[in-house]
């Protein structure tokens, strides 16, 4: 039990720093090629400890970022909790992956939440955008995971979150 | 996981219809608080560089323009003055009252939202502070929104270029009304249902019209920049540029739009309200617009005051 809890802080933390990362200021040609930090860092939590990060939590992450992002209420939980459940039922796979195919699977993974909050926004009225290009964040999402898996792997086996 | 789909929908259905969701939207914001406040370091340390290491040949150069653009403002100042009290000699004249007055705040802008679709950006002012849906929001050079979601300490604004934003505005020139909707591609506005017969020209200053009581009455809004018309379309295209430094500006103010509760004026005048609006109306050149060059010479009180 003890064990099992250990390190939930560093979790936490990493949570902290994507929602961090995903609402600091960019420059404005930049703005398409935000990577989508917390659907990242979920995906690899999902995928390391699935018994630990799941779909309710995804879900309860997701609602701080519509809250952050002043998007309606559950549009990010729901994409997320969807992102996370496919991990969740690919993760055993996932983890045999190279990181080539691992990306493959993140840029998939990304772009199906992005497009699923687009077409939400979309078609709710909040948004207007009529062109796809946002979905280069998830490209560039797909060209960070390996990065990412790296040091969230490292940050695992340092403080030994089991 | 079906049920947190359901969960979900039915958040995104209610959040999006009804306003139940503000009370839990607002509790949950106080979380978010810390993580923006941190979001916002970069850009403050950033500032602070620029207060810190800065030469002492280029603070001089400042402050020669700063005093220099001072003394202009104190020119016009005493026109505005004059201006002011000629006003409101000729509002008692015909028995009428200043419909709006504003309480000011300053707030600065701390994020833009990443959403390609709209134009909104969020202010480090918010309800602890007295922030209210609705408030306006200018720079100094004109308006640039319009509060749409208090939190407890930040608020988004959406600005005045985003297509489902739109603001009342006069052209100062001659009092004509139109909408001013955010253009399509989102950098500019274009005015609706113009007329093509309305007397409007590439260069006229859109001022608010503070119809709708949503904005204080008189501040910039846009030049417009094109005006083309379209014999095959029942409407004139009207585009026109934001005079706001939209993406530019950290720096706004919060300005919140009282009807002034004088029953006995109201009564008095109600009649001639009805009447007054039907007339252009020479006499109410704003504040701001008397800086800009091209209606500076409009109104005939004005040229005799350059004459002197």
């Amino acid at each position: 039990m003890d064990d099992r809890s250990s390190g939930t802080w560093v979790i936490v933390l990493s949570l902290l720093l994507a929602y961090l990362l995903a609402i600091v200021p960019f420059p404005e040609w930049a703005l398409h090629y935000r990577p989508q930090w917390v659907a990242l860092v979920l995906i690899y939590w999902a995928m390391a400890l699935p018994y630990r990060v799941g779909i309710g939590t995804a879900w309860v992450a997701g609602l701080l970022l519509d809250v952050m992002e002043g998007s309606v209420l559950g549009l990010n939980a729901m994409s997320l909790a969807i992102v996370v459940y496919i991990t969740l039922s690919l993760h055993q796979r996932l983890r045999m992956f190279s990181f080539l195919q691992q990306s493959a699977l993140v840029l998939a993974l990304v772009g199906l939440n992005m497009l699923l909050v687009y077409w939400v926004r979309v078609g709710i009225g909040q948004s207007d955008s009529r062109s796809l290009l946002f979905l280069l964040g998830a490209v560039s999402s797909a060209f960070i995971w390996p990065l990412m898996f790296v040091s969230l792997r490292h940050l695992r086996r340092a403080f030994e979150v089991h | 996981m079906a049920a947190f789909i359901t969960l979900s929908a039915a958040l995104m259905f209610v959040d999006s219809r009804f306003d139940y969701l503000d009370r839990v939207r607002f509790s949950i914001a106080y979380v978010a608080t810390p993580v923006y406040w941190m979001a916002d370091v970069p850009s403050r340390i950033s500032l602070w560089i620029d207060d810190v290491f800065v030469s002492h040949r280029d603070l001089i150069e400042e402050n020669e323009e700063l005093r220099q653009e001072l003394l202009f403002a104190q020119r016009e100042l005493q026109l505005l003055a004059s201006l002011t009290s000629e006003n409101n000699l000729l509002r008692d004249l015909q028995a009428a009252s200043e419909a709006v007055r504003g309480q000011v705040m300053t707030a600065e802008i701390i994020n833009v939202s990443n959403d390609a679709g709209s134009r909104r950006v969020l202010i480090n002012r918010g309800y602890h502070d007295g922030v209210k849906e609705g408030h306006a929001v200018l720079d100094a050079d004109g308006l640039m929104g319009q509060v749409i979601e208090v939190s407890p300490f930040s608020s988004w604004v959406l600005l005045v270029v985003d297509p489902r934003h739109g603001t009342p505005v006069q052209v100062n020139r001659n009092g004509e009304r139109a909408i001013a909707r955010g253009s399509r591609d989102m950098v500019a506005l274009e005015l609706e249902y113009v007329p093509d017969t309305a007397d409007i020209r590439t260069g006229d200053l859109l001022v608010s019209s503070g119809l709708g009581q949503r904005f204080p009455k008189g501040y910039p809004v846009a030049e417009v920049t094109q005006v083309r018309h379209d014999p095959g379309q029942a409407f004139a295209f009207v585009r026109a540029r934001p005079m706001a430094q939209i993406d530019r500006t950290r720096h706004v103010m919060l300005v919140s739009v009282q009807a002034v509760d004088d029953p006995a004026v109201r009564l008095d005048t109600r009649p001639l309200d009805a009447w007054q609006s039907m007339i252009p109306s020479d006499d109410e050149t704003p504040p701001e617009a008397v800086s800009g060059q091209e209606s500076s010479a409009e109104t005939p009180e004005e040229a005799a005051e350059v004459v002197e």
